[in-house]
């Protein structure tokens, strides 16, 4: 039987991507060992190169391709090289610390995903948006990275739940909005790596002044 | 479709799954021994243990009761019953009035209740170890199985597999709502690998007291009982296999019973199974097995996503 | 084109790349008193480019613009004005501060530099972000100021610094990235009215088909800049970064966080809200500022009631303070927008004044316990007075201008809301008792500690700056110069002055 085509096939292989980007954030939330989850977070990035790629081919605009390219070699390649170094260096132990456990974790992170798409829905329903769901998986992804700043102890692990945040923030911008214009791409990028990098350098000076980077150490200043 | 159509097309889907299921266990070594640098055995080395298991004797402990003789066969009978109610290569099996994907789940259940039985029986430290740790993994796959089949279900509207596969097939598969599917899907999978007992949760390849699960409990069989476990839990490999291949990418499957267009499913699904054992090779190359108290993180995680999945569809399609 | 714009950006990029190569004390502080004249004289030329009524060039309407995405409306030239005005004073601040810490030997001079590179391009990075004719650029800009500021938060290597350090970039850039979500749904909805191009992001295009934007989108980005920039401004709930970093960062850099970025942050905010209110009414985003603005009020009085760190106390007004403007500029109206503006103005002036004299008691007596240190007025008559005066304005007392902002402010939540008006006062008269009772125990009184000697030239910096703060914020409390009218009219037409809260 032959393969039949649906007509909107283009929104649906873009929500694909979108939601296996979705799936790999659950896998970092799920995981334990930080190495592995740096790993993963440039999987993730790599889905979104893909999905960007889905979009520019789609939308017919090119300029997202440039956007893709960057998105490997920024965050699939350069951001996991610097955090593997930052790991060496300040000897983190391998398994991840937790404030909340996994399980309790990915209950808390399932809702999240309610959320976002019962907070986007209004906007889907508009009926203008290029898929029907991206947005909503862009604003899930954004939450689950909010979420593991929270509910992480190691310093690392909220980096990696920041760029996860980013990329939540990336994924709504092209899939939802045929991307930003290139300039403002190339600015959020640079931004993105330099915060990366800063964050990277604080982490050292915490290793350097409290011989630890679990942040929950960090408990000097209070009322 | 005549009577004679429907006996041969369920003797067809019957043999395929008998035959094929330990080439799909050689293929999976075959994988993992090329990814370590190593020759591996013969692709139907699988066939060559079966035969040369089926004609050994059988060493019965004294302690133990019919229970013990008597598994092998319940397993047997069991999975091949469950493998004649999946679709292969045709959408409508003759078979499917005969009942749904609860009864899929309940054949495979009553399997593994009398092999977690049958593990207790001899009453040997590691039968119980093995049956022990069979039932935790067994009572967290169970729902995670269910809720995933049944959110695809509801993008189908039937709880029948093969009504479920059909209307999957008729629209566009795993592109017909990717979000739930995905979701699904996912957990269908980490649901595979936990049910038949392949890394991260278990390690087919050792027998080491400390991690076995599955070997622990059919430690004590020999012979032909062995075989028959073996063959059954190859079937049983198969079989999900099939769903996963079946139910979330079922292009290439038959729709009606033309012959070519089945010779053609068939081939389809060789392919998309075969597949899946290279994913399944290369996946328990990569990892490491997981520490028992660990296992629940991975399967909580496809329980979460099956949730989701089924959540999603009523909360945001309905 | 406007050269001048031009400039008033450049000269703190300029700066901070000289600074680079710069190997001596003395030359450095003439590099950094030069590069505030220059902000001063840059931003003069602008501000009255745009009173005067300068010529758009391609943006169309009032104010000065310099290439297509430069573009400075009356709003803008009132960041600037405060902006330049204030960063001048914090440059003469810190060459004397940061020079006086050098020569003790707290620092090397590699640090040293470091620090002017990073305040340079923090003063920059702010600059460049209110004067950007683009919702995006600003929000890269922001961050840009963020991260810049993230560095000099962090400067002390001390536990309780990193620690400061730390908290300020985690909530900061969590918040900056939800600031972008809501960036990127206002592009989604504008780019639907104007196509998928640059001017789908300028703020002149997007204010003019402001109307036609689809609100339920409007609504959802406003919720998260609101949080994502309201985070930067440091409100309630989303200020646990604020007392911590004000009092762990270097002087200069704390008086440049609460006198300048708390108000870029809500720069950012007003700005979102001037193209949300055309479409969903000015119920929406007003409420939001409103209940925003009241949480952090009693937040910051009640925590200010337990400080025993007076940099620490300072910071929790800072909140106290951007709260009264939120809630003046929430209520809207042409009182409440008059007064928020006018309050943001003066509570940079006067908190930066506070925070001038607060490092120089640091410096004096080497730690920032409130009860040790009483009798300033008697020891240095400069800080002891400067102080006070800053209180006296922080408070909210006649005759600066921190009062009259605040009376136009009871009076327009008084016509939205009697129990909000009331319950507004409330909180301020708690937030005067607590802060003006410690601070002037520190001014008057008997002196009890001696404390160190500072450098002339590092004190006749430091004194100056605070001089000019000071002067600055009487000026405009008591005679209201008849330009900040000609700049606050046209401001107040960005929102629809006349249609405040109900």
């Amino acid at each position: 039987m032959p393969l039949s085509l649906h007509p909107d096939l283009g929104s649906q292989l873009i929500n694909l991507c979108s939601m296996l980007l979705l799936l790999t954030t659950f896998a970092i939330v799920a995981q334990r060992r930080l190495s592995a989850c740096v790993d993963l977070f440039a999987l993730q990035s790599l889905f979104l190169a893909v999905t960007a790629a889905v979009v520019a081919w789609f939308t017919d605009s090119p300029h997202i391709y440039i956007a893709a390219l960057l998105t490997i070699a920024i965050k699939t390649v350069t951001i996991p090289m610097i955090l593997k170094k930052v790991i060496e260096r300040v000897n983190v132990k391998r398994e991840i610390e937790f404030v909340i456990n996994i399980p309790p974790s990915l209950l808390i992170c399932g809702a999240l995903v309610i959320l976002a798409f019962s907070v986007t829905e209004p906007i889907a329903k508009l009926g203008f948006l290029l898929t029907r769901d991206s947005l909503a998986i862009a604003l899930a992804i954004v939450l689950i990275g909010f979420f593991m700043m929270i509910a992480r102890k190691k310093a690392v692990t909220q980096i990696v739940g920041f760029l996860m945040m980013e990329n939540g923030l990336f994924l709504g911008a092209t899939a939802s909005a045929y991307g930003m214009p290139l300039i403002v791409e190339l600015g959020v990028f640079f931004d993105v790596l330099v915060a990366a990098l800063i964050i990277g350098v604080y982490t050292h000076r915490l290793q350097d002044t409290f011989d630890s980077v679990d942040t929950t150490k960090l408990t000097g200043l209070k009322e | 479709m005549g009577q004679l159509d429907t006996l041969l097309i369920t003797a067809a889907q019957a043999v395929i799954i008998l035959l094929m299921s330990p080439f799909v266990v050689g293929l999976i070594r075959k994988v993992k021994a090329r990814l370590q640098c190593r020759q591996g055995a013969n692709l139907l080395q699988p066939y060559s243990d079966l035969t040369k298991l089926l004609r050994k004797g059988v060493v019965v402990s004294t302690n133990t009761s019919w229970l013990f003789t008597a598994t092998p066969y319940i397993l047997f009978a069991s999975t091949f019953a469950a493998s004649l109610l999946v679709p292969v290569f045709l959408s409508r099996i003759p078979l499917n009035f005969a009942g749904d994907v609860i009864t899929v789940v309940s054949l495979l259940t009553l399997g593994t209740f009398f092999l977690m039985l049958a593990g207790l029986d001899a009453g040997s430290a590691f039968g119980g170890m093995g049956s022990s740790r069979e039932a935790i993994i067994f009572s967290l796959t169970e729902p995670a199985m269910i809720l995933s089949i049944f959110a695809v279900g509801l993008t189908a509207g039937s709880t029948n597999l093969s009504t479920i596969v059909h209307n999957t097939a008729l629209m566009n598969g795993i592109l017909t709502d990717p979000p739930p599917h995905l979701m699904a899907l996912a957990a269908l999978f980490i649901v595979t690998l936990a049910e038949t007992g392949r890394v991260p949760v278990d390690n087919p390849a050792t027998h080491l007291e400390l991690t076995m699960i599955h070997e622990a409990m059919v430690l004590e069989y020999s012979g032909r009982y062995l075989a028959l476990i073996e063959w059954a839990s190859a079937m049983k490999l198969l079989l999900f296999l099939t769903l996963l291949s079946n139910i979330f990418v079922p292009w290439g499957i038959a729709t009606e019973p033309e012959p070519v267009w089945m010779a053609m499913a068939v081939g389809a699904w060789a392919v998309k199974v075969s597949a899946l054992a290279v994913v399944i090779g290369v996946f328990e190359s990569m990892f490491a097995k997981l520490r028992l108290f660990r296992v629940t993180d991975l399967l909580g995680v496809a329980f979460i996503l099956a949730l989701l999945a089924l959540i999603f569809y009523y909360i945001l399609r309905g | 084109m406007n050269a001048a714009l031009l400039i008033l950006i450049a000269a703190p990029l300029a700066a901070c790349l000289l600074s680079l190569v710069v190997r001596t004390r003395p030359a450095m502080e003439r590099l950094q008193l030069g590069h505030a004249v220059v902000l001063w004289a840059a931003m003069a030329a602008v501000v009255a480019g745009v009173v005067m009524g300068g010529h758009g060039g391609s943006h169309g309407e009032g104010g000065v613009s310099f290439g297509p995405l430069l573009h400075t409306d009356p709003l803008s030239a009132f960041m600037d004005l405060m902006l330049a005005f204030v960063g001048g004073t914090a440059l003469v601040y810190a060459s004397g501060y940061m020079g006086e810490e050098l020569s003790r030997g707290h620092l090397n001079f590699p640090r040293y530099r470091r620090f002017f590179i990073y305040f340079d391009l923090f003063l920059f990075a702010m600059m460049l972000a209110v004067n950007l004719d683009n919702i995006a650029l600003m929000w890269i800009a922001v961050e840009a100021s963020t991260i810049s500021a993230a560095l000099s938060v962090g400067f002390d290597r001390t536990k309780a610094a990193l620690e400061a350090g730390w908290k300020y970039i985690v909530l900061n850039f969590v918040g900056i990235a939800l600031a972008l979500f809501g960036t990127v749904l206002v592009y989604y909805t504008s780019e639907h009215v104007l196509g998928v191009s640059m001017e789908a992001l300028s703020w002149v295009s997007l204010h003019r088909v402001a109307g036609e934007l689809n609100p339920v989108v409007l609504k959802m980005a406003f919720v998260f800049v609101m949080i994502g920039y309201g985070t930067k401004a440091g409100v309630a709930p989303m200020h646990t970064w604020l007392p911590d970093a004000h009092a762990e960062a270097p002087t200069p850099i704390s008086a440049m966080l609460s006198g300048l970025m708390l108000n870029l942050g809500l720069y950012a905010v007003l700005r979102l809200k001037s193209i949300v209110d055309p479409a969903v009414g000015p119920a929406f985003a007003g409420s939001i500022m409103l209940s925003l603005g009241l949480l952090s009020m009693a937040i910051a009085a009640a925590f200010m009631l337990i400080q025993r760190d007076y940099k620490r106390l300072l910071a929790y007004s800072s909140i106290e303070h951007m709260g009264i403007a939120f809630i003046g500029l929430g209520v809207g109206g042409p009182l409440g927008l008059f007064g928020g503006f006018f309050h943001m103005i003066n509570h940079a002036l006067a908190k930066s004044a506070a925070f001038y004299a607060a490092g120089m008691v640091l410096l004096r007596h080497g730690h920032k316990m409130i009860d040790r240190v009483t009798g300033l007025a008697r020891q240095t008559p400069a800080i002891g007075g400067g102080l006070l005066l800053a209180a006296i304005a922080l408070a909210g007392l006649p005759p600066f201008g921190l009062f009259v902002s605040e009376v136009l402010i009871a009076t327009a939540a008084y016509r939205h809301h009697h129990g909000i008006a009331y319950l507004f006062l409330a909180l301020l008269a708690l937030a005067f008792a607590t802060l003006i009772a410690p601070l002037t125990r520190m001014a008057l009184g008997k002196p009890v500690e001696a404390q160190l000697a500072v450098a002339h030239g590092s004190d006749r910096l430091m004194t100056s700056a605070l001089g000019i703060n000071l002067a600055a914020m009487s000026v405009i409390g008591l005679l209201m110069p008849a330009f900040f009218l000609d700049l606050f009219m046209p401001m107040t037409a960005l929102f629809e002055a006349k249609a405040g809260l109900p």
